[in-house]
This record gives C-alpha cells, structure tokens and sequence, in this order.
C-alpha cells in the first residue's frame, strides 16, 4: 500500500483532508517550477544588463507567503483540534520496552499483559509479517480513550497510522494522547523510534 | 493496514498519480479541479493567443490560467465536500439516536402522554 491508511479516528480524517489540500498546493507549485524550467531550457533571450526586477520580486515574496498562510491556517486548526479537551472514558497504560510493550488496564480490575511481536518464523498463513503480536489490545469503540505512555528502558514510540497517532515513550515521562475509534476492525502500528537492535522486529 | 473492503463495498481504484504526487483518482475532488483547469488553461492561453498572437505570453497565460482554475475549482469543492461530511455525519448520529432511543422518554419524537387519572 502506498499513501495513508483509511481514518478510524476524527482526527485522522481531518489530517487526511489536510493532507489532500497540501497536495495539491504541492501539486500546483511543481507544476508551475517544470514549467519555469522548460522555459529556461528553450530560452535565446539573453539579458545581460538587467538592473532591476521590482515587480518579479514582490510577487516572488508575496506569493510564497500567502501559500503558507494557506497550509498554515488547517495545519493550526488540527493541532488545536489534537488538544481538546475530551473527557476520556477509560485510561490505558503502556510501557515501552526491549522489544515489546506491556499494558495495564487498571480502572476496574487490575489487568497487566505484555505484547510481543510473533517472529515471522510462526505466523499462520494470512498474518502479516512484523505487525501481528500475541496479545492485542483491545478498546472500546466510539469511546474516549485515554492512552498514558512511557517506557521502562530507552526511547520507543506508540504509533497507530490509521488513529492518527505516534506519541514518543519516554523514560522517566508521562506522555498521553486520546483516542476514539469510530468504527471496529484490527488496526496495526510498530515502534516508530529507533530502539535497539530489535526495534520493529 | 487499511480494513479489507466488505463485499459490496466500494474499493479504492488504482492510483493515478500525475506527476507523481496526486492520486487524482482516490483524492476526492482532485479529478474535477485538474480537469476544469486543464479547460481553463486552454481557452484562457487559446484566447489569448487569438487576440495577441503573442506565442510564449500566452504559454504563461495558460499555465496561470491552470493554476488559478485549478485552485480555485478545488476550493469550491472541498468547501461543499466538508459541508457534505458535516451533513452525512449528522444524519447518522441522528439515525444511530433514533434507534438506541426510540419508545424511551429521551425520544425527540415521543408525544408527552397527558395523565387522565390523576384529578
């Protein structure tokens, strides 16, 4: 697969439409810096005693700006919009490890568990290599969740592509971030800071 | 990984990618915007050069003409996509709400019931 994954979570969709219209703007720009180039390249006029290019200048200081302005306005919007305050129904915990991550759920009944990758030597046939493990963590749907992350030995980072999340664990830190799946389904992530000789395996 | 498409579902189609970058077949609204502006750019640059004759000022007509098409056709249609979103996602949590509270007293649709016994 190429690209992003489908949004399960709000914030995934918005950073998904984000994504598309900083695309596009990507896309416009590109086009009009080939055309800039073909222009160079087929070229005879020869300016050799250019003094001054007032009105160039300031469209090539103007424009720029306002292209900014304009991915900067939805990028802020989503940063805040990460930041709400949202009243969480659960809170999960997750310690990051070499090389697994172990999780506690302690709001009702104490329940610890850790979660080790399956080495691609036994996965059953259909599993997919380096991302299934033998125990998942399992979260309600359409619910707040508050996810409380940290780790016990060096940096690692919890990162769920299709939530919209990567939260770094690190020693000796309490970092949380909330989510909400919107819909059920199996959704993957692997350890995305560098952590040893095992890190993503 | 993306969920596995149900049977009967809609599937994304192979990605179209025009320069490399933009997938006009999977981004919505992305299609339409380069087409029209695709339109724009020859009719502002065929335009121009009608009434010019000037062969490179129009190639530049064209290529703004594209840009400004573009960009603005996608505007609009993101604007009505994101109202569609907000309209699609109201619709479903008003579904979803009519069901979980249907014939309890949470019931927007429930008429209040007068009580006739007491005097």
């Amino acid at each position: 697969q190429l690209g992003l994954q489908d949004a399960t979570s709000p914030i995934m969709e918005e950073l998904l439409h984000f994504h598309d219209h900083t695309l596009m703007i990507v896309f416009l720009i590109s086009s009009l810096v080939l055309y800039i180039i073909s222009l160079m390249l087929t070229t005879k006029l020869t300016h050799t005693s250019t003094m001054d290019a007032q009105e160039v200048e300031t469209v090539w200081t103007i424009l720029p700006a306002i292209i900014l302005i304009l991915i900067a306005l939805p990028s802020l919007r989503i940063l805040y919009m990460m930041d709400e305050i949202n009243n969480p129904s659960l809170t999960v915990k997750t310690m990051g490890h070499q090389w697994y991550w172990s999780y506690e759920y302690t709001d009702y009944e104490d329940l610890n568990f850790d979660s080790y990758m399956i080495p691609t030597q036994e996965l059953k046939p259909g599993e997919l290599r380096l991302l299934e493990v033998d125990n998942r963590v399992i979260l309600p749907m359409e619910m707040t969740v508050r996810m409380l992350i940290s780790s016990e030995d060096v940096l690692h980072s919890w990162a769920v592509p299709s939530l919209g999340l990567k939260t770094d664990a690190i020693p000796g830190r309490l970092n949380q971030t909330t989510l909400m799946a919107m819909r059920p389904g199996l959704y993957y992530g692997q350890c995305s800071e560098i952590c040893g000789s095992n890190h993503s395996f | 990984m993306a969920a596995t498409p149900e049977p009967g579902e809609p599937t994304k189609g192979k990605p179209f990618k025009l320069l490399g970058i933009l997938d006009v077949e999977n981004i919505p609204c992305a299609r339409d915007s380069v087409l029209y502006g695709s339109l724009g750019s020859v009719v502002a640059g065929l335009g121009h050069f009608l009434l010019t004759s000037r062969i490179r000022r129009s190639c530049d007509v064209g290529v703004g003409g594209f840009i400004l098409v573009t960009l603005g056709c996608w505007f609009h249609c993101r604007y009505n996509y994101a109202k569609l979103r907000i309209q699609e996602r109201i619709a479903r949590d008003g579904i979803k709400n009519k069901i979980l509270y249907e014939s309890t007293h949470l019931d927007p649709e429930r008429k209040p019931t007068t009580d006739k016994n007491s005097s």
